[in-house]
C-alpha cells in the first residue's frame, strides 16, 4: 500500500493497469481525456499495456471487444457523446459475453451541450442505451480514492459478469486530485480461452452452439433470463453504497458522484445515502427505507435516479434535479427547507 | 488441412442464394488457407454485417460476427493484443466501405497487419437492393429507379494513397482471385483485395441479366488481368 497523489482520470488508468488491464482504445474528448493521457505515459514504461487512439469512438469500443476476445482486460474511455456513439456495441458485447470496461465521464448534455461542464445526466442511457433488453452493471465513485477501488472492481466485476460493466465518473470527480491508497487488490482471471484456440463462432445474432437460431423464440427467452439472473447474482457480490445514518433524521437523502460530496455537509441535519453500484438499485434501500418518513433524491439531471429509486421502493420519493453544472448550496438549502 | 477442414460442414449449405458470389469467395480464402498450411489456432476470420458478413460463420475456426461495419476495429483490437494471430476480415461493399469507410481510412493509414477481402457486388442484397456505394453512376435499383446519380468510390485510390497492399480480382476470374488472396496474406501490413461480385437475386435481374450466368460472363468479358501500378476501371490486378 502506498499513498500518491492522483487526478480522477489518471486514478482510473492507474487502476485498470493494477487490475489487469493490457489494451486500451480510445478517442479524446473532455472531460475524459486524462485517462488515455496516463495510459500512454505508462506505455512508455511498460510495453505490455498496449493502447491505440482511434479515428472515433465506435472504433474504439469494437476494438476493446477485439481485444477482450483475444484475451485482454480491455477499457474504453468517454464522455457523453462518444457514449451514445459505443451503444450499439455495448449491446454486442452483451449479446457475445465479452468482459469489457466501459468509463463514461458524464459532463452536460443532451448534445454538445455545455462543454464541459459536470452533470449527472446519463443514467439511463448507461442502462437502457442500447436496443434491446440488456442487463448491465454500473459503478459511479465519488473520490479519487474511491475511483481506484471501484475501477479495480468494475475490471473484476466484468470478469464474473461476463459481460460490459460501466464506469460512470462526473466531469467534477474526474478532475479533481487527491490522495489515492494504491495497491492491495485481487484480480480476477480470465473464464474464457482467447481466439485462437477454438471452433467458436462469437456473433451478435441469436445463437447456440455456435449456430445463428433467430426464429428461435424460447432460446431467446432463455437467453434474457440467464443474462439477467447473471447480472443480480453478479451485482449481489459488489453491493457497494454508502449510508451515514443519523438517528434523530426523518428524512433520507440520495444522491452520489460530486453532489454527493456536496451533501456531505447535511449529515447533521439527515440521514445520507449513496450508491456506488447504480445499477441494479441496491436492495438494502428497501430496508433501509423504511426508517425514513420522506426520501428526496437529489441529482443532477431531471429525477433520472429519484424514478428508479421509485420502482424499487414502491412509493413516493421526493425528486429534487440540479440543472446546469454547477451545485448551488443556498438553493439545496431552501428547497429541502421547503420539503420539511 | 484440406480446405473443407476450414470449414463447418454441418452448416453447409450456406443460407446464399443460388448464383450468389460469396460460396466462391469462401472456398477460394480455404483453398488460399490450405496452401498457406495454416493451422486452425493459427487464423481468425471476422465479418460484418450483410450477405457477407455471414462468411465467418461458415469457417471451422474462431470467427467473430459482429456490427454493421465495424469488423475492421474489431479485427484491429484482436490484433493488438495477439500479433501471433493471422486476422482476416471478409465483408462486403456496403458494410466495409459504406458504414465502415472510417475505420477503413484510418486502419489503412494505421497500416494495421489486417488482410481485408471485400466482396463488393455493388449492392445491398440483403436488405432488398438498395444501391451501395459501389453501385455504377445510371444503375437502377430500387432506392435509384431513375438510375444512381452518384459516381461509385474510388477505392484503389484510397487504399493506394497510403501505399497500402491493394488488389482487385472477380468472382470469375478463380485463379487470379486466388493469387489475390494468397499475396493479401502473405503481405505484412494492411492488405485489401477487393472481389467484384454478383448479386443475382437483388441486382442482376433489376437490371435484366436473365440468369446468374449472364452475370458472370459480364465479368469475364468486362475485366482484363494487368500488371502495373495503376488500375482502370475495368482492369484487375495488384498493386503493392
Amino acid at each position: 500500500m502506498a499513498k500518491t497523489l492522483l487526478q480522477g482520470n489518471e486514478a482510473v488508468a492507474l487502476a485498470a493497469v493494477d487490475a489487469g488491464m493490457t489494451f486500451f482504445g480510445g478517442y479524446p474528448i473532455t472531460p475524459a481525456s486524462e485517462i488515455m493521457h496516463y495510459i500512454t505515459k505508462i506505455n512508455v514504461k511498460n510495453k505490455n499495456v498496449k493502447y491505440i487512439q482511434f479515428e472515433d469512438e465506435i472504433a474504439s469500443i469494437h476494438s476493446i471487444i477485439g481485444a477482450s476476445l483475444a484475451g485482454a482486460k480491455a477499457m474504453t474511455a468517454t464522455s457523453g457523446p462518444g457514449f451514445s456513439l459505443m451503444q450499439e456495441a455495448l449491446g454486442l458485447a452483451h449479446m457475445t459475453e465479452m468482459p469489457i470496461v466501459v468509463v463514461n465521464v458524464m459532463r452536460v448534455g443532451p448534445s454538445t451541450g455545455m462543454p464541459t461542464l459536470p452533470a449527472q445526466g446519463d443514467i439511463m442511457q448507461s442502462i437502457y442505451g442500447t436496443h434491446g433488453d440488456v442487463f448491465p452493471i454500473i459503478f459511479y465513485p465519488n473520490s479519487v480514492d474511491e475511483i481506484y477501488k471501484t475501477t479495480i472492481d468494475a475490471f473484476n466485476c466484468a470478469e464474473e459478469l461476463m459481460s460490459p460493466v460501466i464506469l460512470l465518473l462526473d466531469g467534477y470527480v474526474a478532475q479533481l486530485y487527491e490522495t489515492v491508497q494504491v495497491g492491495n487488490y485481487n484480480n480476477l482471471d480470465r473464464k474464457r480461452k482467447p481466439l485462437g484456440n477454438g471452433k467458436r463462432h462469437f456473433t451478435g445474432l441469436l445463437s447456440k452452439d455456435n449456430i445463428p437460431k433467430t426464429v428461435d423464440l424460447d432460446l431467446l427467452k432463455e437467453k434474457l433470463l440467464g443474462f439477467k439472473k447473471k447480472q443480480e447474482l453478479t451485482a449481489k457480490k459488489y453491493n457497494l453504497y454508502e449510508y451515514i445514518e443519523n438517528k434523530e433524521a426523518d428524512t433520507l437523502l440520495i444522491s452520489f458522484g460530486f453532489v454527493s460530496r456536496a451533501l456531505h455537509a447535511f449529515k447533521d441535519k439527515y440521514s445520507l445515502f449513496r450508491p456506488v453500484r447504480m445499477f441494479p438499485v441496491i436492495e438494502d434501500l428497501k430496508n433501509i427505507a423504511k426508517n425514513y418518513k420522506k426520501i428526496i433524491v437529489v441529482e443532477m439531471n431531471v429525477g433520472r435516479y429519484s424514478s428508479l429509486v421509485e420502482s424499487l421502493l414502491k412509493r413516493d420519493i421526493i425528486s429534487l434535479p440540479l440543472y446546469g453544472g454547477k451545485i448551488d448550496f443556498d438553493y439545496i438549502n431552501e428547497k429541502l427547507k421547503n420539503e420539511l | 488441412m484440406n480446405y473443407k477442414d476450414y470449414l463447418k460442414e454441418e452448416r453447409l449449405p450456406s443460407s446464399w442464394c443460388g448464383g450468389c458470389g460469396n460460396g466462391l469467395v469462401l472456398k477460394t480464402v480455404t483453398q488460399v488457407f490450405e496452401e498457406l498450411n495454416y493451422k486452425g489456432d493459427e487464423v481468425v476470420v471476422v465479418s460484418g454485417i450483410g450477405c457477407s458478413g455471414r462468411s465467418a460463420g461458415y469457417f471451422n475456426l474462431d470467427t467473430v460476427h459482429g456490427c454493421h461495419g465495424r469488423a475492421i476495429p474489431l479485427a484491429e483490437g484482436i490484433k493488438a493484443v495477439n500479433d501471433n494471430l493471422k486476422v482476416v476480415v471478409v465483408s462486403g461493399d456496403g458494410d466495409l466501405l459504406s458504414i465502415g469507410g472510417n475505420h477503413l481510412l484510418h486502419s489503412a493509414r494505421r497500416n494495421t497487419d489486417l488482410c481485408v477481402i471485400c466482396i463488393d457486388n455493388e449492392i445491398y442484397g440483403m436488405t432488398g437492393g438498395q444501391k451501395s456505394c459501389m453501385t455504377k453512376k445510371d444503375v437502377v435499383t430500387i432506392t435509384c429507379p431513375e438510375g444512381n446519380r452518384d459516381i461509385p468510390m474510388d477505392v484503389q485510390a484510397i487504399i493506394r494513397s497510403h501505399g497500402n497492399f491493394y488488389a482487385r480480382t472477380t468472382v470469375f476470374h478463380v485463379k487470379h482471385m486466388k493469387k489475390c488472396i494468397t499475396e493479401a496474406l502473405n503481405h505484412k501490413g494492411f492488405a485489401f483485395v477487393d472481389i467484384k461480385s454478383v448479386c443475382p437475386t437483388n441486382d442482376g435481374r433489376r437490371r435484366g441479366f436473365k440468369t446468374p450466368f449472364d452475370m458472370f460472363v459480364y465479368l469475364k468479358e468486362n475485366f482484363k488481368i494487368k500488371e502495373g501500378l495503376e488500375l482502370e476501371k475495368n482492369e484487375i490486378g495488384i498493386l503493392k
